[in-house]
């Protein structure tokens, strides 16, 4: 069953009021933030905050993330002691340049779970990656660890580590953007794309969800529940894409039902990835409200 | 909206861009920026300051939220915000001053009112009991008697002026309550004053002492940031004093009468004086002027003193302190504390 | 855990708590409560107090809480901040965790 992961909205884990409600908005997963949201001086009220909240809140099913601080702080090993026992269902770590940042971290979330009697391995975690050092290790970031169910691109400090600045094109961003897509695809884990900062410029945002959707990438994250709504409709598939994965489904279903090993649709076969994307498109658009003629049967 | 551009930024005292933004702001409301100001806060909608606050001491003063930002909770994000600061400089008991039309905003944010001059200025704290405690404490020191006599002195430092005002109110009164401001802002620290004072009445045996404590405004805090020219800043601070003296410390030590010293040149001091003495009487407190205390054809002050302090001229202060405070002034710990000041005074003359 | 000195925590916005607290010269728990809703909740932001207060240890300390329509768990967080603050000390996760005082 693909996880729809489409929008991913950052919010300061300092903030009660929007902490409570993170999960109101619609976004598929809400990341609760304790790095750069949060000043020196109220990172110990964040953490306590948010495991307050999560062990909680109810958020209904929307995915819980985490952003602790990065490694090369005094907070982060501290972050894990506390949230990983809270049970979110991922940990997202900043500014990761190698494998070993994963590494790293997997140890001490592991050392959590036992001591919490949580089952090892229950914490996803998942890798941002925001300097160029991150981007020319993306494949190697990606497989390092079987909880990584995503990679990530900052773009903020991924710029003012390549000395440049954003740009609404996104120049800057090409060959970052393709490699992380790349390595997600080669590693079999999600790909998330970078905040859009302007919540005033629709166009803006939509041009560039746009752009990246068609890249590969499996989402975004947003920062205004605002962003939401555009994102999602990008992400949208056509009533043809639609109709066409019906059709597969069907096919596929039809050749299990008759025992056969290989599916075949209009003369052509149908393989795997076809029938996963297939699968893909009809989640994303029954995520979107469409109503699907599915002929009673349960294809996703 | 939760969801917004707004940054919190600390405007430093060498931040002219944005310095010139807070007093923009603080100017198009009626207030400027005051003196004394240790910490600024600001808020910034990705373009502009948009709302501000700052404080001296533990007194918050100068906030201000542009009008189009009102009614969103940004006030709320100002005083969280200082009063999380003050709290990490060890500052728990805070002060606000504002002009009576605010006064709803700060009940709601966890402050209390002391006292108010109607129409013109309003004082706050964050502490419910916080006067009261104060009184309490300035109770057991209740002593009985018909006439109860009071003076407020800052001393710094104690000297043969001092000794003569106390000496007088305390021959005229069956118990005479001398309060030392607390604050710390004078050349010479509270606790040097204050051991001072003690140490000079000590001889009188109807003398109670206290700690002016917050509650006893000085020059130094009271704001004026708000108030349109200084001699009416002057007549409203004394309004206020008044205001707090007569309905809490004089009813806690059932005290009738005030005793000032005579102001012959600090044109502040005169207005303060000539507020009180026309303003206490009608509270049921009778005011006494006691003539200055005169050495060789001058009048000894305080002022004085210090100016000799720092010229080195010991000689001639010894004629206008008492033995007491001499000796302070020429010992070891002193010696200290004036160079420090030497220095402060040097850089504020040029 | 020893309150040493006085500490804060929280903020006067919507949905939060800004909670002081300070050593107790009159030994025990004296709180102070300002909140809109304090006829209703009045009592059981009281009670998450004195729980927290327990699992943490602590016995002398003045709490003054400005509650602006916060939830028991932000009230609990905020609560815990301060003092740890104050304490100047580590807040001990393993031992909360298993209270599970949710």
């Amino acid at each position: 069953m693909y996880k729809l992961r489409r929008t991913m909205m950052f919010l300061p884990g300092n903030n009660p009021a929007m902490v409570k409600d993170a999960h109101i908005y619609g976004a598929d997963s809400i990341m609760f933030d304790l790095e750069d949201a949060i000043s020196v001086y109220e990172k110990d009220a964040a953490r306590l905050l948010v495991y307050n909240a999560l062990k909680t809140i109810d958020y209904e099913g929307t995915e819980t993330v985490v952003r602790i601080n990065g490694l090369d702080t005094p907070y982060w090993r501290e972050d894990l002691e506390a949230i990983v026992r809270a049970k979110p269902d991922v940990i997202r770590i900043p500014k990761t340049q190698t494998a070993r940042d994963v590494e790293k971290v997997e140890k001490v979330v592991e050392e959590v779970e036992r001591k919490a009697g949580i089952p090892v391995g229950t914490t996803k975690l998942m890798a941002a990656i925001e300097s160029a050092m991150g981007v020319i290790n993306a494949y190697e970031i990606a497989s390092s660890s079987k909880r990584l169910m995503g990679i990530a691109l900052s773009a903020e400090d991924f710029v003012t580590d390549m000395k440049t600045t954003r740009s609404l094109e996104g120049t800057e961003l090409l060959l970052a953007r393709e490699k992380i897509v790349l390595a997600a695809r080669a590693a079999g884990i999600y790909a998330l794309d970078t905040v859009f900062s302007d919540v005033n410029d629709d166009e803006g945002l939509a041009n560039e969800v746009r752009l990246i959707k068609q890249m590969g990438f499996d989402g975004k994250s947003i920062i205004n529940p605002r962003q939401i709504a555009i994102v999602n409709k990008i992400y949208t598939p056509t009533q043809k894409e639609i109709e066409k994965s019906l059709r597969v489904i069907h096919a596929s279903e039809d050749a299990k039902k008759k025992g056969l090993g290989v599916v075949s649709l209009n003369g052509k076969m149908v393989d795997k990835p076809i029938i996963e994307r297939a699968r893909r498109v009809l989640t994303l658009a029954k995520a979107s409200g469409l109503s699907i003629d599915e002929g009673g049967e349960e294809l996703v | 909206m939760e969801f917004n551009n707004l940054q919190e930024i600390i405007v430093e005292e060498n931040d002219a861009p944005y310095l010139n933004q807070v007093e923009k702001l603080l100017n198009e409301q009626g207030l400027k920026r005051d003196k004394d100001i240790e910490y600024t806060i600001a808020i910034e909608n990705g373009e502009e300051i948009i709302a501000t606050g700052s404080f001296g001491g533990n007194v918050l003063k100068c906030i201000a939220v542009n009008p189009e930002y009102r009614g969103m909770g940004i006030l709320n994000m100002v005083i969280s915000n200082l009063i999380s600061e003050e709290y990490r400089r060890g500052n728990t008991h805070l002060f606000i001053y504002t002009k009576p039309s605010n006064q709803k905003y700060f009940k709601d944010l966890g402050f209390y009112k002391i006292a108010e001059v109607p129409g013109h200025i309003v004082l706050f704290e964050n502490r419910a009991d916080g006067i009261k405690k104060y009184i309490d404490g300035l109770k057991k020191n209740n002593k009985q008697g018909k006439k109860i006599g009071s003076v407020v002195v800052n001393c710094n430092p104690f000297t043969l002026g001092h000794k003569y005002l106390i000496e007088k109110a305390s021959k005229e009164s069956d118990v005479l309550h001398v309060f030392v401001v607390s604050e710390d802002r004078s050349l010479f620290p509270f606790k040097t004053r204050y051991a001072l004072v003690k140490e000079g009445t000590k001889h009188l045996n109807n003398v109670t002492l206290h700690e002016s404590g917050d509650y006893i405004i000085s020059n130094a805090t009271f704001p004026t940031y708000f108030i349109k020219d200084l001699s009416e800043a002057v007549k409203i601070h004394t309004l206020l004093d008044i205001e707090i003296f007569a309905k809490y410390i004089a009813p806690a030590l059932g005290i009738n009468k005030r005793f000032i010293g005579e102001e012959p040149i600090c044109k502040i001091t005169r207005i303060y004086n000539d507020t009180m003495k026309e303003m206490l009487p009608r509270r049921g407190i009778e005011v006494e002027e006691i003539p200055r205390l005169v050495v060789d054809g001058q009048v000894v002050s305080a002022s004085i003193v210090r100016q000799l302090i720092r010229e080195g001229n010991f000689q001639e202060l010894r004629k206008l302190v008492p033995e007491t405070t001499y000796n302070f002034i020429i010992s070891r710990e002193a010696e200290d504390i004036i160079k420090k000041s030497t220095l402060y005074f040097n850089i504020a003359q040029n | 855990m020893e309150i040493k000195t006085a500490a804060t925590a929280g903020t006067l916005e919507s949905s939060d708590a800004l909670i002081s607290v300070e050593p107790n010269s009159k030994n025990g728990i004296e709180i102070e409560l300002n909140s809109s809703v304090k006829k209703q909740y009045g009592k059981q932001i009281k009670k998450v107090i004195i729980e927290t207060l327990n699992s943490l240890g602590v016995k002398n300390v003045t709490v003054h809480v400005d509650d602006k329509g916060a939830l028991d768990c932000v009230i609990r967080a905020r609560l815990q901040t301060a003092i740890i603050r104050a304490a100047k000390a580590k807040f001990n996760w393993e031992e909360d965790d298993a209270k599970c005082i949710n």
